[in-house]
């Protein structure tokens, strides 16, 4: 059964369709990427799903019941948790408090019995480099990621959306995050990502979808759509 | 948060301390305030008076701040609901000769109510809608007030009743040295709470706390009722102390007073306000008195000093105190009392 499942989802602003049409689904226990050129909707398409900016038209099931429209709150509290591409957390909290409004508000299903040692596991789980004590507008945009990542781990998700997580890594990072990401998975999280880097995609990806200009043009196992000329085409432009 | 020392481990003294969310300086403050009618010239009527006013709004500053520090909404009427709570309370005495001592309380109550109402329109909005809203409300509560003659007497003045059959100033002063610590003891409870937490989380980034799961609208409704309804119960103060209420009281520029004092003081500490309320007011209330062939020259400092702290210092008197005075105060305290921060 898919775990989540989008008909026809458009969302439009003003006269410009940022999202058109688009249909997917995720099945429990996946990693599906979701790829296409800057621009084309992606994130658009997960604040759509998630709530934060819900679709104009079209339906969202998530979790076997029909979450079109539901608030980021109640998505979360349905196990939908979601970084952002660009990381933001509470500026003026610890590290650790930011991870424990998730765990403590976040957890509607299972509420764990320790905030702070649950809070603790996930920073630790994303090997978060500082110390639990630092204050986050102290911290870098590659520890914020991890940071974002461990809050949304918190709410213990069952659904997980990454967006661009693996973007401005080095090498070595990316091998960190690649590991986590693997993590994640064995613990029966399904991954919805949005990203731009081959290495990561080809690695952890089991099905890819492709948006261009807000509308789907491919889907498929990684390898197929990879080397499917459509795609190719949409990040590289025409062969003469 | 409760990620500190745990409390088995803490001494008496700490623990009570840590009940009152004070510090041992805070405690020493506190103690001097106590003491503070008994040494010259704090002993004259007129500068008792003073520095009661000047307590009201320390205690005022901190309800204030619940709201404007933490979930990062400015109440524009936040005078007008603290006359709210006062002409309630001071209309029940006048009509019905309800004691003023639950009279403060029904006053308390009616402020909450207003907030609460005012909150369930707003603030499924952004904070902006709630902000302009509190003020319009503010703004025809005490065009009420100066209209509805009848029942408020308007400029003439209401005289209501006073809480001690005495014409010394003390038991007032005791009273509100009492109330002040009641109020920054809730907000201080409240805010290091998980719906503290909660609070924080809505006013440094909504996006992050909604998808963290946060419910804005709920935390933010209790966060904007409580703190009307700590600013009613002080209004209710307000007038049975006065014994006689005029409708300037509930004017936007005691609003914008304390939110100076706050936003100097320090946004979000909650003690900032109050503990520079006592230097501040009585420096502004000195200004006033000495130029007053210049009035509202206080004004034009009030917003000099504003400007200038929010350009160079954002967080206020009380970030200078977490910068420089925080550790070595930390660590003396350690070791003269044992006392130890729960933070």
């Amino acid at each position: 059964m898919s775990l989540l499942e989008t008909i026809a989802v458009t969302k439009q602003f003003g006269g410009l369709t940022a999202v058109n049409r688009v249909s997917m689904h995720v099945d429990e226990g996946e990693i599906v990427g979701l790829i296409g050129p800057n621009g084309a909707g992606k994130t658009t398409f997960l604040n759509a799903i998630a709530g934060l900016n819900p679709p104009t038209s079209g339906t969202v099931r998530a979790f076997g019941e029909d979450t079109t429209g539901l608030t980021p709150e109640k998505m979360c509290h349905r196990g939908l948790s979601r970084t952002f591409q660009i990381p933001r957390p509470f500026p003026k909290m610890t590290a650790l408090e930011n991870v424990m409004a998730a765990a403590i508000f976040g957890n509607r299903r299972k509420p764990p019995r320790d905030p702070v040692a649950h809070s603790r596991e996930m920073l630790e789980f994303v090997e978060f480099p500082e110390s639990e004590k630092t204050v986050s507008e102290n911290l870098n945009t590659v520890q914020l990621k991890r940071l974002d990542l461990a809050r949304a781990l918190a709410s213990s998700p069952r659904l997980l959306f990454l967006d661009e997580l693996a973007a401005g890594l080095t090498e070595g990072e990316l091998k960190d995050i690649i590991t986590i990401i693997r993590k994640i998975q064995e613990n029966g999280v399904t991954i919805l990502m949005v990203e731009h880097i081959m290495q990561l995609i080809m690695n952890v990806c089991d099905r890819l979808v492709v948006i261009q200009f807000g509308s789907k043009i491919a889907e498929g196992p990684t390898r197929e759509v990879a080397q499917d000329p459509k795609v190719t085409e949409a990040y590289l432009g025409k062969s003469q | 948060m409760e990620t500190g020392v745990s409390k088995h481990e803490m001494g008496f003294f700490s623990s009570v301390l840590d009940r009152l969310c004070l510090t041992p300086l805070g405690a020493l403050l506190l103690v001097l305030l106590a003491l503070l009618p008994l040494i010259p010239p704090f002993n004259q009527q007129y500068l008792l008076r003073w520095l009661t006013i000047v307590a009201l709004s320390a205690a005022s500053a901190i309800a204030f701040d619940l709201t404007a520090g933490f979930i990062n909404i400015v109440n524009f009427g936040y005078a007008a609901i603290l006359g709210l709570g006062a002409y309630t309370s001071a209309i029940l005495a006048v009509r019905t000769g309800l004691s003023p001592w639950i009279g403060i309380f029904v006053g308390a109550l009616a402020s909450g109510l207003l907030g609460f109402l005012t909150g369930l329109l707003t603030l499924r909005l952004r904070g902006i809608f709630a902000a302009v809203m509190a003020w319009f409300i503010g703004l025809a509560l005490m065009g009420l007030a100066i209209k509805m003659v009848w029942l408020t007497r308007g400029p003439l003045g209401l005289r209501v009743p006073r809480m001690f059959d005495t014409s010394s100033n003390e038991p007032y002063y005791y009273m509100m040295i009492v109330m002040l610590l009641v109020v920054y003891v809730i907000c201080r409870w409240v805010t290091r709470s998980k719906m503290g937490l909660a609070f924080k989380a809505i006013g440094q980034n909504m996006e992050a706390a909604r998808t963290s799961g946060v419910n804005p609208t709920y935390y933010r409704i209790v966060n904007f009722t409580l703190s009307c309804t700590i600013a009613g119960w002080l209004g209710g103060f307000y007038a049975h102390y006065m014994g006689i209420l005029t409708p300037d009281l509930m004017h936007t520029s005691k609003t914008v007073e304390v939110l100076a004092v706050v936003y100097i003081g320090g946004r979000g500490s909650l003690w900032g306000g109050a503990f520079l309320a006592f230097p501040f007011l009585i420096a502004m209330e000195l200004v006033r008195s000495g130029f007053s062939n210049l009035p509202g020259l206080h004004l034009v400092i009030y917003g000099v000093i504003l400007i200038l702290v929010m350009i160079y210092l954002p967080g206020g008197i009380a970030s200078l105190y977490y910068r420089f005075l925080y550790k070595p105060w930390g660590k003396f305290w350690e070791f003269m009392v044992g006392y130890k921060e729960n933070d």
